[in-house]
């Protein structure tokens, strides 16, 4: 299937892992500043990236992160201006935001390190990792995968899934770490209702 | 906390990701994602997310981009400018590249088609992306940039040169910027613009009572004889109103009859609301330019009307 749904679908998750997830601690940083529970952080970037992913494509967008935060900071504006009980210097600091959108250089500087990946590899539990380092290092096919450690097909798609999630929960722990180094001081709390 | 429910969706996602990364997806797994997807909209931002992070984990991610790149023939190459335009663009530039001695003063117009958004680099360095339907001329001259909008809407990002003013013009009323964002719309009541950056200056020509200063998040409305309409400090409702430069309509609350008209400006199968009574409702949410179905059918739900979509030129909501 070359073209259609999956091809657009594909080309959005490239971009969005070349151009969005180096940055997500640094986004997830500016949403912490609206004092806002991290759950609610959490539902923020799940919309924000809802609306790339409807996107029809994203050929169009020169600034990718600052075309994120803009997105994610409208999401959470949105979201305190519905709440009965709103910080009004929450709103303030997040309306001066447009300010810090990092320069084309700061964007182009911070690409994933091959190191970074490494360590996150290798915290794979070892049958996991095996086949995650063939897959992404060697970049070999599930199928050569499965024919090389005599495995079944299925049984290499099983820790490829454990890769995946265990993979989602290392960049979230990584990000948690960046935000606790930003932000020294427990949020006060801000509840939806 | 991560709730049962939605570490239930975590494993699904990633289940996905997984068979799209195999070998054989097929039309039936596509099927499948489909339905998934359909049941939560916030489905689509998880599994983008999980399928991102784990393309993030090859170690030369530009190497995996360009492998999703021959992809892109596929898509339709559209007609971009006009052929004069296009003459015009490179005279513009071929006068650039020879240190600016000669700038080219005829103008070059650009039309766009129907539920067309393209966005055009300008020689100067200004970029302008024009939205549906639109016509306008630009002149770049030694001493002025001269953008003339005959129909429709573009959002221009102008290069600062405070040597060369940079003015649209659209029936009287003159929009000045010298490095900042705007968009300018031709209504039939009047000129909109909407300021998404730095300070512009607008007013009428032949009569200089009319003249105004918008800044970022400030939106105004003016004809040839009065300003209809002045909002300002909403940019979160600028920002919306400009949702169509990635593609999209945010509704924030907008009516459904300007709801319906707006998705009128992008496609040629029209949306008829038969009832008058329900014209006023407001309405919530993001949809794609192109997908007026889509949107009716997210209005049948929420209002409880009904939909005729016996001719395929028209929706109508009744």
């Amino acid at each position: 299937m070359a073209g259609g749904e999956p091809a657009r679908r594909r080309r959005i998750a490239v971009w969005v892992a070349c151009e969005i997830v180096p940055h997500e601690g640094r986004i997830r940083r500016w949403l912490a500043r609206s004092r806002l529970s991290p759950e609610d952080i959490d539902e923020v970037m799940q919309e924000a990236y809802c609306r790339i992913a409807m996107l029809p494509s994203v050929d169009h967008i020169d600034q990718p992160l600052a075309y994120m935060s803009a997105i994610a900071r409208n999401l959470m504006l949105r979201r305190l201006k519905r709440q009965q009980v709103v910080v009004f210097e929450a709103v303030s600091d997040i309306e001066t935001w447009r300010d810090e959108t990092p320069s084309p250089e700061e964007q182009a500087a911070s690409r994933i390190s091959y190191e970074r990946v490494l360590a996150i590899i290798g915290a794979l539990p070892e049958r996991c990792r095996r086949v995650v380092e063939l897959r992404k290092i060697e970049g070999w096919s599930q199928r050569e995968i499965a024919d090389h450690l005599g495995m079944t097909e299925k049984a290499v798609e099983k820790q490829v899934w454990t890769g995946v999630r265990a993979i989602r929960d290392a960049w979230l722990r990584a990000e948690a770490q960046s935000e606790n180094r930003m932000t020294p001081a427990p949020p006060k709390e801000a509840r939806r209702w | 906390m991560v709730t049962a429910a939605s570490e239930k969706a975590r494993d699904e996602a990633a289940r996905f990701v997984v068979r799209m990364d195999g070998d054989a997806w097929s039309a039936a797994d596509e099927a499948e994602l489909q339905a998934w997807l359909a049941e939560d909209t916030l489905r689509q931002g998880l599994l983008l997310q999980m399928q991102a992070h784990w393309l993030a984990l090859t170690p030369q991610p530009e190497v995996v981009r360009a492998e999703a790149e021959p992809e892109d023939a596929d898509a339709a190459p559209t007609a971009v400018w006009r052929r004069r335009g296009v003459m015009a663009g490179i005279a513009a530039s071929v006068a650039l590249a020879f240190g600016g001695l000669r700038w080219s003063q005829s103008p070059a117009a650009y039309t766009t088609r129907l539920g067309e958004i393209r966005r055009l680099p300008l020689s100067d360095g200004s970029v302008m992306t024009m939205n549906s339907g639109s016509e306008l001329t630009v002149t770049m001259a030694q001493r002025a940039r001269e953008v003339e909008i005959t129909q429709g809407e573009a959002w221009f990002e102008v290069a600062k040169d405070a040597t060369r003013p940079f003015v649209v013009a659209s029936g009287d009323v003159r929009v000045r910027a010298v490095g900042t964002a705007f968009s300018v719309r031709r209504r039939e009541m009047g000129v909109e613009i909407l300021v998404t950056e730095g300070v512009v200056e607008t007013w009428a020509e032949g009569d200089r009572n009319l003249h105004m200063r918008l800044q970022a998040g400030d939106r105004a409305t003016m004809n040839a004889s009065a300003v209809i309409d002045y909002e300002t400090g909403i940019s979160s409702s600028v920002d919306r109103a400009l949702a169509w430069r990635g593609g999209m309509i945010d509704l924030g609350g907008r009516t459904l009859y300007d709801a319906a008209d707006e998705f009128n400006r992008y496609n040629s199968r029209q949306i008829i609301i038969a009832d008058p009574r329900i014209a006023r409702e407001q309405l919530d949410g993001l949809f794609r330019v192109n997908d007026p179905e889509g949107f009716a059918e997210a209005v049948k739900a929420s209002l409880g009307v009904s939909l005729d979509t016996s001719n395929p030129a028209l929706i109508r909501i009744e």
